[in-house]
């Protein structure tokens, strides 16, 4: 079963979101902004991560750049709210596999993170 | 303040709160004020910057964030429901925000987001931005929900 970490700073969608992933995948770490989630990121290597982009301290966008500079093959789907043409765009740039924008459907999210596997 | 500001948000906050609480919202009133002071107990504010600068301030009674947080967690029990109601409706004013966002800054622009601070009955000491505001007032079969809206154009935009 491939491994996941999901990044949000709001616990009721962490929750969620475990609730959703867990159905196909395993759950590893959860972190609550983008500080934790580089830390969490080296100690438990998930293979995939959620990473939400409006977080205190570390915001998504900086954690997702930090890390694919740490591990070029880190696989990131970003779930955000923001899904302003600009974000999405600096987003993918960057290296982000997906972007999926809030509010989601539970089957998005699940074939957002089996194509990374595909 | 641009009118039309008030139509993005009341299209956003109608269509989260189908998607994500299953309750219909409609337009009960829209006033004018100097800054965005809630008029109802349980607020939730977020700091908005880059293309547009200001605040936006949800506000609601306890019932009505107590039913949010039902309506995003509908397999819980109670105690567990009421622990997590102030996550719940931050990411609620999160989405809709977010939402409202998109249409904000179109093809070009973008709007960066705070994360959403809760607070509730008298330990509200927020300073609230001096900007000229809008509240909406949007009725559903679960209360009221305010959201006062206070945006200008960056200077430098």
């Amino acid at each position: 079963m491939h491994t996941g970490m999901i990044v949000d700073d709001a616990s009721i969608m962490r929750l969620r979101l475990r609730e959703i992933l867990e159905t196909e995948f395993k759950i590893v770490a959860e972190a609550e902004n983008g500080g934790d989630a580089l830390r969490l990121y080296d100690e438990s290597r998930p293979e995939f991560i959620t990473l939400d982009i409006t977080m205190p301290k570390v915001n998504g966008l900086a954690a997702l750049q930090e890390l694919l500079a740490k591990d070029p093959a880190a696989k990131v789907v970003i779930v955000s709210a923001v899904g302003q043409k600009q974000i999405v765009f600096d987003a993918i740039s960057m290296g982000a596999k997906d972007f999926i924008i809030k509010p989601f459907e539970h089957e998005r999210v699940l074939k957002s993170v089996r194509r990374l596997f595909a | 303040m641009n009118v039309e500001f008030a139509n993005i948000f009341i299209r956003s906050a109608v269509e989260v709160f189908q998607k994500e609480v299953r309750i219909t919202l409609s337009r009960q009133s829209l006033l004018k004020k100097n800054a965005p002071v809630p008029g109802l107990p349980v607020s939730i504010v977020l700091g908005i910057t880059g293309y547009l600068r200001g605040q936006v301030v949800y506000s609601m009674d306890e019932n009505f964030a107590y039913s949010i947080a039902h309506a995003m967690l509908p397999n819980k029990l109670p105690a567990e429901i009421k622990k997590l109601t102030n996550s719940a409706v931050s990411e609620i004013a999160n989405i809709i925000t977010g939402q409202a966002s998109i249409a904000l800054a179109g093809e070009k622009m973008k709007i960066e987001l705070t994360p959403p601070a809760v607070f509730s009955g008298k330990e509200m000491q927020v300073d609230f931005l001096s900007i000229p505001t809008i509240a909406l007032r949007l009725i559903s079969e679960i209360g009221v929900l305010e959201i006062n809206i206070a945006l200008a154009e960056s200077e430098e935009a």
